[in-house]
């Protein structure tokens, strides 16, 4: 079994969340639940660094679909950080780019969140 | 010869033993008289053969049953009262003018024969019942002294005929009997089956054996008695008459064993009951594991049976659902008793070890206070269910009486609780895989649903071949391929991928099918049928579930084809060995529901020439790993279709199959793959 690891940290008032490993359906549920757990904390604001991501499944995509409506409606967002190419590739196809935000690094991200107030 | 005896004794001990009977009543009425030494000796033999053999043919009806000491003893009662019945009948109807023997007349000599042969059957019954009793729980075989007794016993019967020869010798008899007592009561301390009666079989048992003192004692007195009865057996047979006086004697001190024996064992009856309950109560847990594989109806009888074991008024049963533990079954207290208890007790943080905890009455008292409700409980214990080093549950027993739980009830509580984590814990695999199986077989419906929605035919067109290639996951995937006849030169391909797997992604690729096999019919255009077909599947899709799909529509006339993809793998133009990437911009269906997914879909116009290729796939091909976790990837495939695109449309889809299989040969398929290839075909060549 493919491992998969998710961290939380905050920067300033963003969240920042490393994911790390594989995440497919299996190991989706884990990030669910670190979602959930940030809205119910109120955290909207959220980048999510991809640095040491290896691969991402269709499932895993979908949960960023399922949050970032509430993020949004709440002033905040989900902007991806640091992805690799192999992995971009995947958010490409499907066209994430038109809907969110990538950013090579993470401050950046963090910065964009900052920067809007 | 001697073999041929036994086999006769052995097969018809009873005619046999008739047989001698009748001979030795005919010896009686033949000589009346035998004082002579030579009849004297055959007729004591004849008495101690007719004897011999119905203790014998008794022998064999005995091993065949099952011996109950209680009615056995009872039995032996009520058969050394008949004795004495028997004797004092006989000596009222008998009472013989002892001097003058030859004024017997014959009726009373035939009744006296009588009365003594029934006499010999009722000893003979009353001996082979004690000898049963002495064999009765012994481990180790005790035959030998029993044996060893019977020895002595006949060398007494024997040793009156030295008494006859001459009364002097009467020592020898003496010395005979006196070691035959001696061994009798060495043979009446081998009790020990009285410890493993119940305790109510044990008082029983006491009234029996005194009864049984008293009787034997009674018949003994009229035996040896130097009148009436003993007259008449003694003037029959003086060897009999030791016999009888020496079982009579057998009958005395065993009861008397008996009698003290259970006297003592009575204070730890209850005891010893209690230990047996647990041992049967485990037993009936072992039969339980093996036999019950339903979880409610186990861990009913668990609770059931807790209350057997340690002796206890109430019991219920916890087990872990999820993250809570959950009252399972309840024994002699209420649900919500049980319920609200529990969640005191677990509330209060005892110290768990791995064992049993006692609670008395105080520490639940705040509880019981609280809630009013009538509890008697005085004594509460419970033990956790270990599973792999986790509490898989909880056991709890209580008890109303103010004897508290000793660690006896512990150790037992322990062990049963040990036994009741391993059986349930063997049920719900049992469970689980009763479900997987059902799972499986639901799996195996979805994937037939998958397979017929999948068209069976491809279009038959002169210029255009199709091949379609489809491939299950062991896992029911989500991909799906379809035709439609637009009209009569023009036909529409469709590739698409629900995300997710199993029976979700089944049911939405069905319903994928059907909205496109609608909408195809009105919408021509690419582009415009991809946003009705999103607007569609707004109602219909979760906000984590999307769709990819790539779409287009073959103008067979003009070889012209207009292309549109959300999200899909780029299909790939084979063009005289030259491979295109077909990937207009898309985002994936369902990923917005608004202008963006509109503006994100731009169509391609692709011109067809002869031997020209496309291919669509699902990201099932370039995602095949290898067991070093290896990408198939795009590349590989392209070179593929790049090597072969002289072959035809089914070649190349095996080619590309062939290959893919030899990449991920030691790895299992994990995603759907759908090839959809169409080659054009110049068919005036």
């Amino acid at each position: 079994m493919a491992d998969f690891n998710v961290n939380l940290r905050g920067v300033g008032s963003v969240s920042v969340i490393d994911v790390k490993g594989y995440l497919d359906a299996h190991t989706a549920p884990e990030l669910e639940n670190m979602f959930s757990k940030l809205i119910v904390d109120k955290q909207f604001k959220v980048v999510v660094n991809f640095d040491q991501l290896n691969y991402i499944s269709s499932a895993g995509l979908g949960v960023f679909m399922a949050f970032v409506e509430q993020m949004r409606d709440n002033k905040g967002d989900i902007k991806f950080s640091n992805m690799n190419d192999s992995v971009y590739n995947i958010f490409d196809l499907l066209g994430f780019p038109v809907l969110y935000e990538f950013y090579k690094d993470e401050k950046e991200a963090v910065n964009k969140f900052s920067n809007l107030g | 010869m001697k073999f041929n005896l036994q086999k006769i004794a052995r097969s018809r001990k009873l005619e046999y033993s008739i047989f001698i009977f009748i001979v030795l009543f005919l010896y009686n009425i033949i000589f009346p008289m035998h004082d002579d030494l030579p009849l004297f000796i055959i007729h004591e033999t004849l008495v101690l053969a007719a004897s011999f053999i119905l203790f014998e043919y008794l022998k064999d009806y005995f091993t065949s049953k099952i011996v109950q000491p209680i009615p056995l003893a009872l039995n032996i009662g009520i058969l050394a009262a008949s004795i004495f019945l028997v004797a004092s009948v006989s000596k009222y109807f008998l009472t013989p003018s002892n001097s003058n023997l030859e004024t017997r007349d014959f009726i009373s000599a035939l009744f006296s024969v009588l009365a003594i042969f029934i006499i010999i059957g009722i000893v003979t019954f009353i001996f082979s019942s004690l000898r049963e009793l002495f064999f009765l729980r012994q481990k180790k075989d005790p035959s030998v002294y029993m044996n060893t007794m019977l020895i002595f016993f006949l060398f007494t019967f024997f040793s009156n005929i030295f008494v006859k020869i001459d009364p002097d010798l009467d020592f020898i008899k003496q010395s005979f009997y006196v070691v035959s007592i001696i061994l009798i009561s060495l043979n009446s301390l081998r009790v020990s089956w009285i410890g493993f009666l119940p305790k109510k079989q044990k008082v029983y048992l006491i009234l029996i054996s005194l009864v049984l003192i008293v009787v034997f004692s009674f018949n003994f007195g009229e035996i040896s008695g130097k009148e009436g009865f003993e007259n008449v057996v003694s003037s029959f047979s003086p060897g009999l008459l030791t016999l009888i006086n020496l079982i009579m004697l057998y009958g005395i001190i065993f009861s008397t064993v008996v009698f003290f024996t259970t006297l003592f064992h009575l204070p730890t009856a209850e005891a010893f009951d209690r230990k047996s309950e647990e041992v049967s109560s485990l037993i009936d847990l072992t039969k339980l594991i093996t036999q019950v594989f339903d979880f409610k109806e186990l861990a009913e009888s668990i609770t059931l049976l807790t209350s057997k074991i340690c002796n206890s008024d109430a019991s219920w049963l916890l087990i872990k659902k999820g993250d809570a533990f959950e009252l399972q079954s309840v024994n002699n207290i209420g649900y919500l008793e049980a319920d609200g208890l529990t969640k005191f007790i677990l509330g209060q943080n005892y110290e768990m070890e791995e064992g049993v905890t006692i609670i008395s009455r105080n520490s639940i008292s705040p509880f019981v206070k609280n809630h009013s409700s009538q509890f008697n409980f005085d004594s509460i214990a419970f033990s956790c269910l270990m599973h792999h080093e986790d509490i898989s549950g909880y056991l709890f027993a209580a008890r109303n009486l103010e004897i508290k739980y000793d660690d006896d009830d512990k150790k037992a509580i322990s062990a049963f609780a040990n036994y009741a984590a391993v059986a349930l814990e063997n049920a719900k695999l049992i469970e689980e895989s009763i479900e997987k199986e059902r799972m499986e077989k639901e799996l195996d419906v979805a994937r037939e649903i998958q397979r017929k929605i999948l068209p069976h035919n491809v279009p038959e067109l002169d210029e255009y071949h199709f091949s379609a290639l489809f491939i299950p996951a062991f896992e029911v995937g989500g991909d799906y391929y379809d035709f439609f006849k637009l009209d009569e030169n023009n036909y529409a391909v469709v590739v698409a991928d629900v995300s997710g797997k199993g029976i979700s992604a089944a049911f939405i690729m069905a319903e994928v099918k059907g909205i496109f096999g609608s909408l195809s019919r009105i919408f021509s255009n690419p582009k415009e049928l991809l946003v009705r077909v999103n607007d569609v599947l707004k109602d219909t899709l979760d906000r984590k579930t999307f769709v990819t799909s790539i779409y287009y529509v073959l103008n067979t006339l003009t070889g012209k084809l207009l292309l549109a993809r959300s999200g899909h793998t780029p299909a790939l133009l084979c063009s005289n060995g030259v491979i295109q990437r077909i990937q207009p911009p898309g985002i994936g269906l369902g990923l917005d529901y608004g202008s963006s997914f509109e503006n994100s879909i731009k169509e391609m116009e692709i011109s067809l020439n002869y031997n020209d290729i496309l291919i669509l796939y699902s990201d099932g091909i370039p995602e095949s790993m290898n067991s070093n976790m290896e990408e198939f990837g795009y590349e590989r495939l392209e070179k593929i279709v790049s090597n072969s695109c002289h072959l035809s449309a089914n070649e190349i889809s095996n080619k590309i199959m062939t290959e893919l299989t030899t990449f991920s040969l030691d790895n299992s398929q994990h995603d759907d793959i759908t090839l959809v290839i169409l080659k054009r075909i110049n068919n005036n060549n």
